[in-house]
């Protein structure tokens, strides 16, 4: 028990999910990503959707395939030096780069720029689960940040959209630090515009 | 304590991203690797790229000269060409010229090498009772080169600590930053 809960000690101080984000304001990549992650909280903790992890893992998945290929690639070569190896070698190689093919494919046209999946669970249980999909854009070195939310009815199959386009501006003090509060309200009301329409539809 | 804030990204990720961090940087080595590879299929040579690492081919070529080599089954070895050999028991490639061919009818050869710069040919160089090389020991035959380049590669093996932290960092690097 006491083992126990000094692992949990030590994982609790490795994980910093309270401590307030602080990047690099000039860093674009670190600011998306933190708005990215940002709104996934919101989403996750405040309205307690369910993350759906099946396009991350695709690609997971796709990744992992490659580097098994090298790996093989590598032992092979290593216990039948080289001439004897080259069959191998060209099939493993085609293939690795068949996967990069794949990635590329995958990241462009499914991933597309998604970054989270959820699942809205109807309360009643009735199986019925909408499904909320978030996705965002910036562009290198401008600072306009747009943020697109997506419901999938349950039923219907039925997709709508909102987007908002905001300076990242809004969201970050002049020390990179982001201010939750406002990121939050603004997704709030991105994600009730949607949740109200499916109401009054 | 080192304020160890650049470490706030991975303690902020979840298992999945984590995963991808690693895999990231495995795909990175991987792609390394099988161009590596790739290159070794394509030419046919166990070695496609090496360094001059002596001036024993002066003024041809010089120390720290990356050399692209193809080793074609097709491809006479002449006098007078330049090969790029191995020593049995060494792993250290040699880019020396052919001095003399024995060949058999059935195109068995043996030769001997010399270096341009050198006063002798290399039998000093060769396994002790070994007076003559053959094709097993070629490793290629260089079809083209970029002067100079080659002296980081050499910079790297003369001072392995210079290496092992510059390949630390980068690692550490690609570990720990997000896309």
């Amino acid at each position: 028990m006491a083992a126990r809960n000094g692992k949990n000690g030590l994982l609790e101080k490795w994980r910093i999910d309270e401590k307030p984000v602080k990047i690099d304001k000039w860093d674009g990549a670190a600011v998306k990503n933190s708005l990215d992650d940002a709104a996934k909280k919101v989403l996750l903790e405040k309205y307690g959707y369910a993350e759906n992890f099946n396009l991350v893992d695709g690609r997971l998945l796709i990744c992992t395939i490659s580097c098994l290929f090298a790996i093989v690639a590598l032992i092979w070569d290593f216990l039948h030096p080289f001439p004897e190896s080259k069959p191998v070698l060209a099939i493993c190689v085609i293939s690795y780069f068949i996967m990069m093919g794949f990635l590329t494919l995958y990241t462009s046209y499914q991933e597309k720029n998604i970054f989270l999946v959820s699942v809205q669970k109807d309360p009643a249980g009735m199986d019925l689960n909408h499904t909320w999909q978030l996705s965002s854009s910036l562009k290198r070195f401008d600072d306009q940040y747009t943020l697109r939310v997506s419901f999938t009815d349950g039923k219907s199959k039925h997709t709508r959209e909102q987007e908002i386009t905001k300076s990242v501006g809004a969201f970050f003090d002049g020390n990179g630090t982001l201010v939750m509060d406002q990121f939050e309200k603004c997704v709030s009301k991105l994600h009730n515009t949607l949740a109200t329409e499916k109401k009054t539809k | 304590m080192l304020s160890l804030d650049f470490l706030d990204d991975v303690r902020r990720m979840n298992k999945r991203q984590l995963c991808y961090q690693v895999l990231n940087f495995g795909m990175i080595v991987s792609s390394a690797l099988m161009i590596w590879k790739g290159l070794m299929v394509l030419t046919g040579s166990e070695s496609p790229i090496v360094v001059v690492l002596s001036g024993s081919m002066e003024p041809a070529f010089h120390r720290g000269d990356l050399l692209f080599l193809t080793n074609r089954v097709e491809d006479p070895i002449r006098v007078g060409e330049i090969v790029v050999f191995r020593i049995e028991g060494r792993e250290i490639p040699i880019v020396h010229r052919v001095l003399k061919i024995h060949e058999k009818e059935n195109g068995e050869i043996k030769f001997l090498t010399k270096g341009d710069n050198n006063s002798v040919d290399d039998r000093g160089l060769y396994k002790p009772g070994q007076h003559w090389l053959e094709k097993k020991d070629v490793v290629g035959r260089a079809r083209g080169f970029v002067p100079y380049i080659g002296i980081v590669t050499i910079l790297m093996n003369d001072y392995p600590k210079f290496k092992y932290a510059v390949l630390f960092l980068l690692g550490l690097f690609v570990l720990v930053h997000r896309e």
